[in-house]
């Protein structure tokens, strides 16, 4: 129990610390590289937290494809930021974050305590779930019970999300394509 | 006491992170940066989602045949899985727009790019006050 919240605070502080070092990197390829161990320490962080499913999603969508989805982009884009100064903009940008910050940790003192087996959250439908999915449905896994079967139209409407954005970044970048080629034909065919 | 301490510890960091990620989409002119910036954001409230289904002393939500087991809450689980396929669906939408914007304006800086957009607009009004 101890060592199980010790654990926790260790690799949340740890996210921490990547997340720090996010802020002042200038060189691309090591933000999009600590944002794939940010992600996969969070993985860690789930399966710490008894969320399987979500740990091996993230590690291999949040950890694996995003960072893949990065360095694809990276490779048509400049791969070194501009140098910024510290500025009027970022001294408003970290007066706000701080105000929002500081509203947040204040309001944590009303939040429930981590891991109390009767805080809110744990009173309602879960029993329900848990029961259904071993007598109605009969898979071992709750999760993948309520993922398909009692939140299934849920499901359902995040297949209808993902196929809207390959659409949309399809469309964004196919049109670029083809311009370059319509413009490399013209060229070939002025030169003649 | 160790247990108030940690009990809320979790909270403040994820807090903490999501301060972080909104500072970086504020404050950082590089467009890419913004989308690290909201992924950062969205790990954090993922976390938060997932530390609200925990229980102590629970298992992961896979049935066992020990009846006295206690299951930590599938529900938040649910949600996040969901979230975190979107949250990457999204990411590809972003980084998809920027290499178009770089495509179309040489830059992905947020001042040069509204740079470019000025000397562009400046110039078409000239144009049309020769005419």
């Amino acid at each position: 129990m101890i060592t199980e919240i010790i654990i926790n605070a260790f690799l949340v502080s740890f996210m921490l610390v990547i997340a720090l070092f996010i802020v002042n990197t200038r060189k691309v390829i090591f933000t999009i590289l600590l944002a794939g161990t940010y992600s996969l320490v969070a993985a860690l962080m789930f399966v710490s937290l008894d969320a399987v499913d979500v740990a091996f999603t993230e590690a291999s969508v949040g950890a694996g494809i995003s960072t893949i989805l990065f360095l694809a982009a990276l490779s048509f884009l400049p791969k070194e930021e501009v140098q910024e100064s510290f500025n009027k903009n970022n001294i408003f940008a970290l007066s706000i974050c701080l105000l929002i910050g500081g509203l947040l940790i204040w309001a944590s003192y009303d939040l429930p305590m981590v891991g109390n087996e009767n805080n809110p959250v744990h009173q309602h439908l879960v029993s329900d779930f848990i029961e259904g999915s071993k007598n109605h449905i009969g898979i071992p896994n709750v999760v993948t019970a309520i993922l398909a079967s009692y939140r299934g139209y849920d499901t359902f409407g995040e297949t209808i999300v993902i196929y809207t954005a390959g659409l949309a970044v399809f469309i964004l970048l196919y049109n670029r394509t083809l311009k370059e080629t319509n413009k490399s034909v013209k060229n070939e065919i002025s030169k003649k | 006491m160790i247990n108030e301490i940690f009990g809320v510890w979790n909270y403040w960091i994820v807090f903490t992170l999501m301060m972080i990620g909104l500072y970086i989409v504020i404050s950082k002119k590089s467009l890419l940066k913004k989308v690290v910036g909201l992924a950062i954001f969205q790990t954090s409230v993922f976390l938060l989602y997932i530390t609200f289904g925990k229980i102590a002393g629970g298992t992961a939500p896979i049935i066992t045949n020990n009846s006295e087991e206690i299951y930590s809450n599938p529900l938040p689980h649910v949600l996040i899985l969901t979230a975190i396929v979107v949250g990457v669906a999204t990411t590809a939408l972003g980084l998809a727009l920027i290499v178009r914007i770089n495509k179309a304006y040489g830059s992905i800086n947020e001042d040069e790019i509204s740079a470019v957009d000025l000397v562009d607009y400046h110039e078409k009004f000239s144009e049309k006050k020769n005419k």
